[in-house]
């Protein structure tokens, strides 16, 4: 799977689509353990393009919203009404350290505020 | 196999590996959309049975493990049955840490209408995950 890497300003914004399942979510974990071991305070991850998550791609949101709690959030843009479903099961919803965005522009607000 | 919607009974066996999942689901969504299932009880199919399969791969002892995944459609159900062909080995407290399971349980468990599980003899595991049709719109033919 591929993930690809930009920044809104100096915020990395990672960018992946198709399935994440325990096949493929290696990836997208090496790409978030590396913008977190960065130091950065707020990683963001465009969703639009994902048709599926499963317990392995939500394990790996649910770790980095761990490590980042602390000093900052795991923003998600644009999830699917199914996986944005599968987020609200498993608690990410209502976790202070995690953020969903319609769009590239929201998210973009909000690291203003 | 059959082709009434009445009595469907379908099967697939794969290599029981992480690379076998999308298979599954494919799999799970021709069977779920022919039973005329709503798009989003589809995707809960997917990932339940994707769940279940992904927990019998990661107990898999060995690489010539299988995995067969039974779809059967009654007037009032469609259920997929997971089996591991393979032979289970203990839980190990270390890998469950390193890979941050437990999210598998309560995602079947939430998205299923029901969901059982029977050892038999021999080791093998099997996971039965079921929607009840009377309780989910269904598409018209």
């Amino acid at each position: 799977m591929d993930v690809t890497l930009s920044s809104i300003g100096e915020t990395p914004l990672l960018e992946t689509r198709g399935e994440i399942d325990h096949n493929t979510c290696g990836s997208i974990e090496t790409a978030l353990s590396d913008a977190l071991g960065d130091g950065h305070v707020v990683v963001l991850l465009d969703l639009r393009r994902v048709t599926y998550i499963d317990s392995g791609g939500l394990s790996v949101l649910l770790s980095g919203v761990r490590q980042l709690r602390e000093r900052g959030w795991l923003g998600v843009i644009g999830p699917n009404p199914n996986v944005r479903r599968l987020l609200e099961i498993v608690g990410l919803l209502v976790d202070p350290g995690f953020r969903v965005f319609a769009d590239r522009q929201a998210a973009e607000a909000a690291l203003t505020e | 196999m059959g082709t009434s919607h009445e009595n469907l009974e379908r099967v697939i066996t794969v290599k029981a590996e992480t690379a076998s999942l999308a298979v599954i689901r494919r799999f799970v969504e021709e069977v779920a959309t022919e039973a005329a299932l709503h798009v989003e009880r589809v995707f809960d199919l997917k990932v339940a049975v994707s769940e279940a399969s992904a927990n019998a791969v990661e107990h898999a002892s060995c690489n010539m493990a299988l995995l067969e995944v039974r779809a059967r459609l009654r007037p009032r159900r469609l259920t997929f049955i997971v089996t591991s062909t393979g032979r289970f080995r203990p839980p190990s407290p270390q890998r469950e840490i390193s890979n941050n399971r437990g999210l598998g349980m309560p995602l079947m468990v939430a998205l299923m209408d029901e969901v059982s599980f029977a050892r038999a003899p021999g080791g093998c595991t099997t996971v039965s995950l079921s929607v009840l049709l009377d309780q989910n719109a269904t598409v018209p033919a």
